[in-house]
């Protein structure tokens, strides 16, 4: 058994070779800092690295319950927007393939199209320059058009409706592609088979064109649900300028951890918290395609 | 790929047609305008756009918004040549690694491939996440202000290698890679001359993906950079950005201070001149890369 292995692995000795730099690209690169989760049990000693350091039991969590009013007000905001944005996204998306899949002018499908996938391609740190420019309280666009004075930067309530716009602006042009790669592989004889039958176009729609799009969007939500503890970060940081005025609604975990990092400090509450994030996205991830192995095996991913 | 009956069977362009084309023209204005605002802006007149704010139609036009770009000179240079090193050599070494990754696994007799699958799939259910990859990267390997923190990072990622495995899987006949071993072609030789050069749609969509997510890399700038010599161009952004705050945060800055701050104080027009010189690039270089994301962007069976 064992031998039979260890004779094909050297028969294949090449593949291994081949596929050595990205195991240890992903080893150092992924793998270690996974290890370095056990800082959340650990009191960090910067002379000592993360594996050093001195074992202190649960009393990281002890404190991550201490201030539970901030932890639980960024993991509320993660997961809030995680469902608004997946939501939103994914129906966005699908839309918009179908939409752009029935334009029959295929010239001005190619064009729209292209114009649209622009946003992705920007940076957040860009991003945050245009979305100044629309709201920004004496030069942008929108208060000089409306004639209002209102500070966006400093009026928390607005800011749940901001970042959807901009996370729409920003993805859905680009989150279509997939799908469309889907629509043009559908078997065109089923929608002449349905033409002769009588159905009409919405009728064909919803009996072909979204059937064969749930595949894709099942592989899709499970993809995503093990971001559910995770952000654009940059969307949150940077779109908001980080300003601390906006964090009840703004303050997602990743960003948070990203201003403890730059702030050198509270490492203990912040490595509760990632472990956390990290452990909570395992499980959903697990637990979601379980529950997709269940109804329709085929869409599972393991 | 069959032809769409929906071109082939449609008819005269109908209401319903110039209905749907109405609504996907306003969605692509609604993506557009910011950009183009943008543009815009890099070329309206400074003074108009502290009296009247941003606007698609400023009354008069400048170039004095390029002009302050310019005075940025060697740091812009710097950066420029930063970016655009980090963007090549992460591209080209990620492309690489990961379709050598991407064939290795997809040899069906190869028995180490069950493992090597997983071990790929793993790092995408579970995360050591940022504060712990700060640690190790700086603390443990000792890599600060370093630019292979830059590239390592982004090089290898489990969605791409599984795009490239599909496309492999998909659409290189598993009987030529085999005819080219029965000829004689060694593992290396029918990788680098049979599938490679056939992978050329995946590797063309899924390059200019990574040499966006390089390009467009923040985050790893601002956690590791700190030298002047190695800050790309989105760190550059960010530092407009947070000198312009700096200003607006703190009025009583004495004039001294401020003329010391020279040409770098930051102006409407010339910040949205730098976000042009930044973004422009890959504007250019996207429309030659499209025609690949549909046909190279596949992702398939993640199980191995």
């Amino acid at each position: 058994m064992l031998k039979a292995f260890l004779q094909n692995t050297w028969k294949h000795r090449a593949h291994v070779v081949l596929a050595l730099p990205v195991f240890l690209v992903l080893f150092f690169i992924m793998y270690v800092p996974m290890a370095g989760l056990v800082l959340a049990f650990k009191s960090f000693d910067y002379s000592k690295g993360i594996f050093g350091s001195p074992w202190v039991g649960l009393s990281n969590f002890q404190f991550l319950i201490q201030s539970k009013d901030t932890f639980i007000s960024m993991t509320k905001n993660t997961v809030l927007y995680y469902l608004l944005f997946t939501a939103v996204g994914t129906l966005l998306n699908v839309t918009l393939a179908i939409a752009i899949d029935q334009l029959v002018m295929k010239k001005f499908a190619k064009i729209t199209q292209t114009l649209m996938i622009i946003p992705v391609f920007i940076s957040y740190a860009a991003v945050q320059f245009i979305v100044y420019a629309f709201i920004a309280s004496d030069t942008g666009l929108i208060n000089n058009t409306l004639g209002t004075n209102i500070r966006f930067y400093s009026r928390a309530n607005y800011w749940p409706w901001i970042l959807l716009i901009v996370k729409i602006w920003k993805d859905t042009g680009y989150g279509s592609v997939l799908y469309m790669s889907v629509l043009s592989g559908i078997d065109t004889s089923l929608y002449e088979a349905a033409d002769i039958d009588g159905a009409n176009k919405w009728q064909q729609i919803w009996n072909i064109t979204l059937p064969s799009l749930i595949p894709m969007v099942t592989v899709m939500l499970l993809l995503s649900v093990g971001n559910i503890m995770r952000s654009d970060t940059g969307l949150f940081y940077q779109v908001t300028r980080n300003s601390g005025i906006l964090y009840p609604t703004t303050q997602v975990i990743d960003s948070y951890v990203l201003n403890q990092i730059f702030r050198n400090s509270n490492f203990g509450f912040t490595a509760a918290t990632s472990f956390f994030q990290s452990v909570v996205g395992l499980l959903l991830m697990i637990f979601a395609n379980f529950m997709v192995r269940k109804i329709e095996p085929e869409n599972a991913l393991f | 790929m069959a032809k769409k009956y929906s071109v082939t069977a449609s008819r005269k362009i109908g209401p319903g047609q110039i209905v749907l084309a109405f609504c996907v023209l306003l969605f692509t204005v609604f993506c557009f305008a910011p950009v183009l605002l943008v543009f815009i802006s890099s070329f309206a007149d400074e003074t108009y756009i502290v009296q009247h704010g941003f606007s698609f139609f400023p009354g008069k036009w400048s170039t004095f918004g390029f002009n302050s770009v310019l005075r940025y000179g060697n740091k812009l240079l710097v950066s420029y040549g930063v970016t655009i090193f980090v963007t090549v050599v992460g591209t080209f070494l990620g492309l690489l690694m990961m379709s050598m990754y991407a064939y290795s696994i997809s040899r069906h007799d190869f028995k180490l491939s069950k493992f090597l699958s997983i071990f790929l799939l793993i790092p995408m259910l579970f995360n050591g996440g940022q504060l712990s990859g700060y640690l190790i990267f700086t603390g443990t390997y000792g890599l600060k202000d370093s630019l292979l923190l830059l590239i390592l990072p982004l090089c290898v990622t489990t969605m791409n290698c599984i795009i490239l495995r599909t496309y492999i899987a998909n659409s290189i006949p598993y009987e030529l890679m085999e005819a080219a071993t029965i000829d004689g072609a060694g593992d290396y030789r029918t990788f680098f001359q049979i599938t490679l050069p056939l992978m050329k749609p995946s590797l063309a969509a899924v390059g200019f993906m990574m040499a966006t997510a390089y390009w467009n890399d923040w985050q790893n700038a601002l956690l590791y950079i700190t030298s002047d010599n190695k800050k790309p161009l989105q760190l550059l952004l960010i530092n407009i950005q947070k000198s312009i705050e700096f200003l607006l945060n703190n009025s009583n800055v004495p004039a001294s201070a401020r003329a010391a701050m020279g040409g770098t104080i930051p102006q409407y027009s010339a910040t949205m001149a730098t976000v042009v010189v930044v973004i422009g690039p890959i504007m250019i270089v996207y429309p030659f890369f499209q025609k690949y994301f549909v046909k190279g962007l596949t992702v398939g069976s993640v199980k191995g």
